[in-house]
C-alpha cells in the first residue's frame, strides 16, 4: 500500500464572533472558542499508481486532508503512512518525493518568466544540470509551452500559468502527486490538455490524487472516487459504482410518430414534456425495465427516435452530499 | 551547507529579477528607504550644529552609533529580516503552504523567498554613515576591531531573534502588521548611546530586552570606551536568540493553514 490513512481526525480551534457593532467590541476581550471537526476519522489506502479523485462539499474535509497528506498540518489524530513516512514527522525528507499542484496558491513567479522558477526548482531539489534540461524539455513537449517559458508569468493566460505550475511540481519526478482544484476557471482546451499531460505521467507510474468540485475532472481522469462530506467518507469506490448508487436509473430521451401515451406509472417519471410528440424522462429499471418501456411506446406511438443516457453524476453527488 | 548557499543565491537573483521588472519603483524604493534610515543621523547633525550634545559624545562618536545600528538594519532586512513581511503575507493569502512541501527547513525557504532587494538601500546608507563617522574618529586598535567584529555578529544574530518573533506573530496573528511598528518603536533607542539614558532604562535595553546591543555597545568597543554591561548584554543576545528559535517553532507547530 502506498498510502495508508487510518482513523484520521483533525479539530481546528477557531473563535465565534457575531456581526453585530457590539459583538464585534465584544469579541476583542472576550472570544468564544468553537471547536471544528474537520475530520472525523477517516480511513483509506491507495496503491501505487492508482488515480484517485477526492469530491466533496465545501467545508467537507478534503482539503484538510490533502494537507495532512502533503505534511503541511498535524492531525489531531489517527495515523498516515504514505511511502513509509509519516508526512508531518519525515516532512523534509518526505516531500522530495511528492509533488502538489493548488489551482488557486501559485508556485510562480508573477513578475518573472516561469523558467526563472523552475530554475530556484532545480536548486531546491538538487537536480542535477543534464536532468533538469532533459525533464524539463519534455514537459514543455508534451504542454506545448516552448514560447510560454520565458514570457513574465504575468502575461501567461490562466491555463499557461496552470501549466507551468505543473511543470514546477514534477520537475524533480515525484512519485506521488496532490492536485488540489487543478483546472479551476480553465477552458476545454486547456483542460483537455492538462488531463491528457496528468494520464501521460500517470501511465509512467506517477500516483495523482485529486480533490476537484469539477466533476468532469473526475469522469475524464479518476479510476476510484472518494467523496467526503462532514468529515466522514460517504463514498470510495469506482465511478460506475457510483453511478449505480443512484440507482439503476437510465436518462431516456424519446421522440414518436403518434402522439405520446399516459406515461404515468411506477417507475417512470416524466421529467420534461416537450410536445405530445416528445418527452424527457428517468426510468428506474429495477422497478420498469427498459425492453417493456420501449415496447410499450412503440405499440402506442411508433417510436421515431430513443435515446437512453445514464443520469448526470452530480445527481448522485448531490445525493451523497445529502447523507 | 553549499548546496543551501546555492538555493539562497538563486532565490536572491529570483527576487531581485521581480523587483526590477519595475526598474522605475525599484529605484524610488531604494532611495525612498535610503532616506527614512537617514531621518536619525540628520536630527543628530541638526542637533549638534545648534550647540546642543548627547552628554559625553561628540557628534561624529554619536554618528557612528547610528551607523552601526543602520549597517545591522542594512545587512539584517535585505539578506534574511524579510521573513517578517514574508512570513505575515503568506499566512495571510494561504501561500505559505508551497513553503512546507519544499524539501528544506520553513525557516530557510522564508528567508530564500523573503530575500527584499529595496532593503540595500538602507545597506548603502549604513555603509555611508559608518564610514563617514569613523574617518573624523582615531583610528581603533586591531584589538578593537576584533572585539567589534564579534559583537556585530551577535547584533546580527539579534536581529535575525528578532525576525523570527516578529514572523512567529505572524503566523498566529494574521495579518497584524502593527508588530513591526512596536519592533521600531522598541528598537530605536538602539540609535543613541546608552549612557545618555536612565541607569534604569540602561538595564532594560541592556539587560533584559536586547536593543543596546544593535548600535551602542558594538560601536562603543571601536570607541574604545565599552558600554557597561556589555558581557551581559552578550549572554542576553544568546538567550534572546535560544528564545526566538524556540518560539518560532512553537509558532510553527500551531500553523492551521487556511482553508480552501
Amino acid at each position: 500500500m502506498l498510502i495508508s490513512v487510518k482513523n484520521l481526525t483533525k479539530v481546528y480551534k477557531t473563535y465565534q464572533r457575531g456581526s453585530s457593532f457590539k459583538e464585534t467590541v465584544k469579541s476583542l476581550f472576550v472570544r468564544k472558542p468553537l471547536y471544528v471537526h474537520a475530520l472525523k476519522g477517516i480511513s483509506f489506502g491507495i496503491e501505487k499508481g492508482e488515480w484517485v479523485g477526492v469530491l466533496g462539499p465545501n467545508g467537507a474535509g478534503k482539503s484538510t486532508t490533502l494537507k495532512i497528506l502533503t505534511g503541511i498540518l498535524y492531525p489531531s489524530g489517527g495515523t498516515v503512512d504514505v511511502m513509509g513516512y509519516i508526512p508531518w514527522q519525515d516532512r523534509k525528507k518526505y516531500v522530495a518525493k511528492i509533488g502538489a499542484v493548488f489551482g488557486q496558491k501559485s508556485q510562480l513567479l508573477w513578475d518573472i518568466p516561469p523558467i526563472d522558477a523552475f530554475y530556484l526548482n532545480k536548486a531546491i531539489y538538487a537536480i542535477p544540470d543534464r536532468e533538469f534540461q532533459r525533464i524539463m524539455a519534455h514537459m514543455v513537449e508534451l504542454l506545448d509551452l516552448k514560447d510560454v517559458i520565458r514570457k513574465p508569468t504575468r502575461q501567461l493566460s490562466l491555463g499557461e500559468r496552470m501549466k507551468c505550475e505543473f511543470v514546477m511540481a514534477m520537475l524533480h519526478q515525484p512519485e506521488i502527486v496532490f492536485l488540489d482544484e487543478p483546472t479551476i476557471g480553465l477552458d476545454v482546451i486547456a483542460k483537455d490538455k492538462i488531463r491528457e499531460f496528468i494520464l501521460e505521467m500517470n501511465k509512467k507510474g506517477v500516483t495523482f490524487i485529486l480533490t476537484t468540485h469539477d466533476l468532469s475532472d473526475i469522469e475524464h481522469l479518476a479510476r476510484r472516487v472518494i467523496v467526503v462530506n462532514h468529515g466522514e467518507i460517504v463514498f470510495d469506490d469506482t465511478i460506475t459504482t457510483l453511478r449505480r448508487h443512484w440507482g439503476e436509473k437510465k436518462i431516456i430521451a424519446v421522440s414518436t410518430v403518434y402522439p405520446l401515451p399516459d406515461l404515468t406509472r411506477p417507475g417512470v417519471t416524466v421529467t420534461k414534456r416537450i410536445s405530445d410528440y416528445q418527452a424527457e424522462l428517468e426510468l428506474d429499471l429495477a422497478v420498469y425495465e427498459l425492453n417493456k418501456f420501449i415496447a410499450l411506446v412503440n405499440k402506442s406511438s411508433t417510436i421515431r427516435d430513443l435515446s437512453v443516457q445514464e443520469p448526470p453524476i452530480e445527481e448522485t453527488i448531490k445525493v451523497l452530499y445529502k447523507t | 551547507m553549499k548546496n543551501n548557499i546555492r538555493i539562497y543565491l538563486v532565490g536572491a537573483k529570483t527576487a531581485l529579477a521581480s523587483r526590477m521588472a519595475y526598474r522605475g519603483d525599484f529605484f524610488m524604493s531604494m532611495l525612498i528607504m535610503l532616506l527614512v534610515e537617514m531621518a536619525a543621523p540628520v536630527i543628530t547633525i541638526l542637533i549638534y550644529q545648534n550647540g546642543a550634545t548627547f552628554p559625553g559624545w561628540n557628534m561624529y562618536e554619536a554618528l557612528l552609533i547610528q551607523g552601526v545600528f543602520l549597517l545591522g538594519k542594512g545587512i539584517a532586512y535585505p539578506f534574511f529580516f524579510g521573513i517578517v513581511w514574508n512570513t505575515i503575507e503568506r499566512v495571510q493569502n494561504g501561500t505559505f503552504d508551497l513553503l512546507l512541501i519544499k524539501p528544506k527547513s520553513v525557516l530557510f525557504m522564508a528567508i530564500v523567498t523573503g530575500f527584499d532587494a529595496e532593503d540595500l538601500g538602507k545597506l548603502v546608507g549604513g555603509v555611508a554613515l559608518f564610514t563617514l563617522a569613523l574617518s573624523r574618529l582615531p583610528a581603533p586598535e586591531p584589538g578593537a576591531w576584533l572585539q567589534f567584529m564579534v559583537l556585530f555578529t551577535i547584533t546580527l544574530m539579534v536581529m535575525f531573534g528578532y525576525g523570527l518573533v516578529l514572523a512567529g506573530l505572524g503566523i498566529v496573528w494574521i495579518g497584524n502588521f502593527r508588530v513591526y511598528e512596536i519592533f521600531e518603536s522598541i528598537t530605536s533607542f538602539g540609535l543613541y548611546p546608552t549612557a545618555i539614558f536612565s541607569k534604569s532604562l540602561q538595564t532594560i535595553i541592556t539587560l533584559v530586552i536586547p536593543v543596546a546591543i544593535l548600535g551602542s555597545v558594538p560601536a562603543t568597543v571601536l570607541l574604545g570606551r565599552p558600554s557597561p554591561g556589555t558581557l551581559g548584554a552578550v549572554g542576553v543576545s544568546l538567550l534572546f536568540l535560544l528564545f526566538s528559535l524556540g518560539f518560532w517553532r512553537w509558532m510553527l507547530k500551531k500553523y492551521t493553514s487556511v482553508g480552501g
